[in-house]
């Protein structure tokens, strides 16, 4: 690299601050537009496969063609001891799911979706604002999310209301246990789940979770429950979990709303990003053309662009990113959250440098079109 | 003499068919070390665009230039760039300078371009500002500077870096008769001290008895009048 790029780099850009400050939170803005969009795409899938990721389990035991969690149907409950007693399952029990309708105190209905857990809470909720888990072991009582309260019409503990012609009394509040379905989850025992579920009957049930013996190959086991077991399906937590996404996203007017959201996003941030960092060139191309035309290489020039692309591109990506981070903080228990992974960031990152570089690119052409004899004309 | 620059038929056309504009024809000229030039003409003549072919900007649609004896080829930009950076110096009608670096900065990029180490580039800037009476000004921005001034440094940046060429195109224009007579003075004292070639295209007549050599183009075609009959008979090419 020539040794005046650097300078003549900084020069450039802190001549006019007021630009260069507009310029950065410009893009900053632009990044953060684009991040928040993604963001929420990311919590969208994150809740979305939040209680099979937290339930801690290998595999799930279903019903066949089972789009997703929320659309899980009735097996018989035997099927436990029959997975239980399958070589290498170490652990087995039953989580029942069902769509409920929830009476308000005051009369008030509203649309729930039921989870009946079983004697080890697995699939319960797993942050407790108040009260406790094991709480559902008693006769008619439930656990909500602090977020649904309102919704519910149910504020403290001992709270009533009723569904099915059943009293459901509140013994805990969990926290950010969302929905992204309009039905809230109630957390129960699958003992009082069964009063609440017309559509189920005593011995029924809608999955069977297992844990592998250690040291045991996991597709071995699928594999004997397959031949084991008639008219049922089996998959990894992960495999559920990326149906249930896939569904959701794919398959759902919602999940695609959500996923062409992200796109404009991205698009948008992308476009303002590449544009903001092309205006900052065109607006020294004058000087440009008086650097080609008093012998500095065409290398230099393109070094000089680049490096205030990258530097202006990095700091807006730095501080779009802080506020990412404090928009993920404030919104982590709120009904839609921001949130973001290791690869998602990165991603987001490469593909923003990668938009500076395609600025650069067209500015670069832009100064290369210039005649260096256009200085002689003024 | 020493031989620094030739244009050897060189011809320029703009456009092409029905539209072709035949600016310049044929035009042969030799320059010498240490010899300082003016070039005038009426406007729209092809001052700026013989200019520009001296400085190795534009291509000549005929003909060849030769720098230090050697032809210029004007297919090859980075070699262009090659020459502009070693050989040549400019000076354009508006200064030109950078508005983001300071007066010394202005001046120093250009030796670093042409690849002169940091100690030469100190000594060259000292003189030269002491010279050109620049020395408050080191410091300030284009900007804080008249437009006098201003010319003044485009003549250092011009000679910074030792060129053998050095090429203006009305330096003078946007200034008034006293500042322009003080620039164009120190414009030839300064390249005569660097004996350097000085070409100078400029539309004020009363200019030209400074100049060792008086070329005017008319019609295309390049002719060069006598120092000493000069003045009287290049009048008619005032605009
Ligand atoms: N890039 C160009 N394309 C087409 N015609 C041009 C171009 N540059 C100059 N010309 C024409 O060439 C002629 C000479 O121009 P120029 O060299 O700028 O004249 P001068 O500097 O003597 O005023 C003018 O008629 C002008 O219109
Ligand atoms: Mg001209």
């Amino acid at each position: 690299m020539h040794s005046i790029v650097i300078p003549i780099s900084i020069r450039m850009l802190t001549h006019n601050q007021m630009r260069l400050i507009m310029t950065v939170i410009g893009i900053a803005i632009a990044f953060f537009l684009a991040a928040a969009q993604i963001g929420l795409m990311v919590g969208w899938i994150n809740t979305n496969s939040a209680i099979i990721k937290h339930a801690g389990v290998d595999i799930w035991v279903m019903a066949e063609e089972t789009r997703a969690f929320e659309y899980g149907t009735a097996i018989p409950r035997h099927r436990i001891q029959q997975v239980a007693s399958i070589p290498g399952v170490a652990w087995a029990e039953g989580l029942l799911t069902s769509w409920s309708l929830w009476q308000h105190p005051h009369g008030e209905r509203i649309n729930v979706e039921i989870i009946g857990l079983d004697r080890s809470l697995v699939g319960g909720p797993w942050m407790l604002l108040d009260g406790a888990t094991e709480n559902v072991i008693q006769p008619k009582t439930v656990i909500v999310d602090e977020l649904h309260q309102k919704l519910l019409g149910v504020y403290n503990l001992g709270d009533e209301a009723e569904m099915q012609g059943s009293r459901a009394i509140i013994g805990g509040f969990s926290k950010g246990v969302r929905t992204f379905t309009a039905l809230p989850f109630i957390f129960t025992s699958i003992n009082n789940a069964l009063d609440y579920s017309p559509s189920y009957n005593d011995e029924e049930i809608t999955y069977v979770l297992a844990r592998i013996a250690p040291n045991i190959d996991a597709n071995d086991v699928r594999n004997r429950i397959i031949k084991e077991i008639n008219n049922i399906e089996v998959l990894t937590t992960d495999e559920f979990a990326e149906r249930s996404v896939k569904y959701w996203m794919l398959e759902t007017g919602v999940g695609i709303t959500v996923i062409i959201t992200a796109l404009l996003g991205l698009l948008v941030g992308a476009v303002i990003m590449s544009q903001t960092l092309f205006a900052i060139t065109q607006d020294h191309i004058a000087n440009y053309a008086t650097l080609l035309a008093l012998g500095f290489h065409q290398k230099t020039l393109r070094q000089i662009v680049l490096a205030q692309s990258l530097s202006l591109g990095g700091l807006g990506i730095i501080i779009g990113s802080i506020l990412f981070f404090a928009a993920c903080n404030a919104s982590a228990r709120s009904p839609i959250p921001l949130e973001t992974t290791p690869t998602v960031s990165m991603g987001l990152i490469a593909f923003s440098l990668l938009c500076c570089i395609a600025a650069s690119w067209f500015s670069i052409r832009a100064i290369f079109k210039l005649d260096p004899v256009t200085v002689f004309h003024g | 003499m020493k031989s620094i620059m030739a244009c050897q038929g060189i011809s320029k056309s703009y456009g092409s068919g029905d539209i072709l504009e035949r600016v310049l024809k044929r035009v042969d000229l030799e320059f010498f070390e240490g010899q300082a030039s003016v070039l005038v003409g009426p406007s729209g003549s092809g001052k700026t665009t013989l200019l520009s072919i001296l400085g190795c900007l534009l291509a000549p649609s005929e003909g060849q230039l030769l720098i230090a004896s050697e032809a210029v080829n004007f297919s090859d930009k980075s070699s262009l760039t090659e020459v502009r950076r070693q050989k040549l110096g400019f000076i354009f009608q508006h200064a030109q300078l950078l508005p983001f670096l300071t007066i010394e900065e202005n001046l120093a990029i250009v030796g670093r371009n042409a690849g002169m180490d940091d100690d030469d580039i100190k000594q060259r800037l000292d003189g030269l500002l002491y010279r050109l009476e620049l020395k408050a000004m080191r410091y300030k921005h284009p900007a804080q500077l008249s437009g006098g001034q201003r010319q003044r440094v485009a003549i250092a940046r011009a000679l910074l870096h030792r060129p053998s060429i050095v090429l203006a195109d009305e330096p003078t224009a946007a200034l008034d008769w006293n500042t322009g007579k003080t620039v164009v003075e120190l414009l030839l004292e300064q390249a005569r001290m660097e004996k350097a070639v000085l070409v100078v295209v400029t539309h004020d007549t009363r200019m030209l008895p400074l100049f060792d050599r008086i070329l005017s183009i008319a019609d295309g075609i390049l002719s060069e009048q006598a120092q000493t009959a000069a003045a009287e008979n290049i009048f008619y090419t005032q605009p």
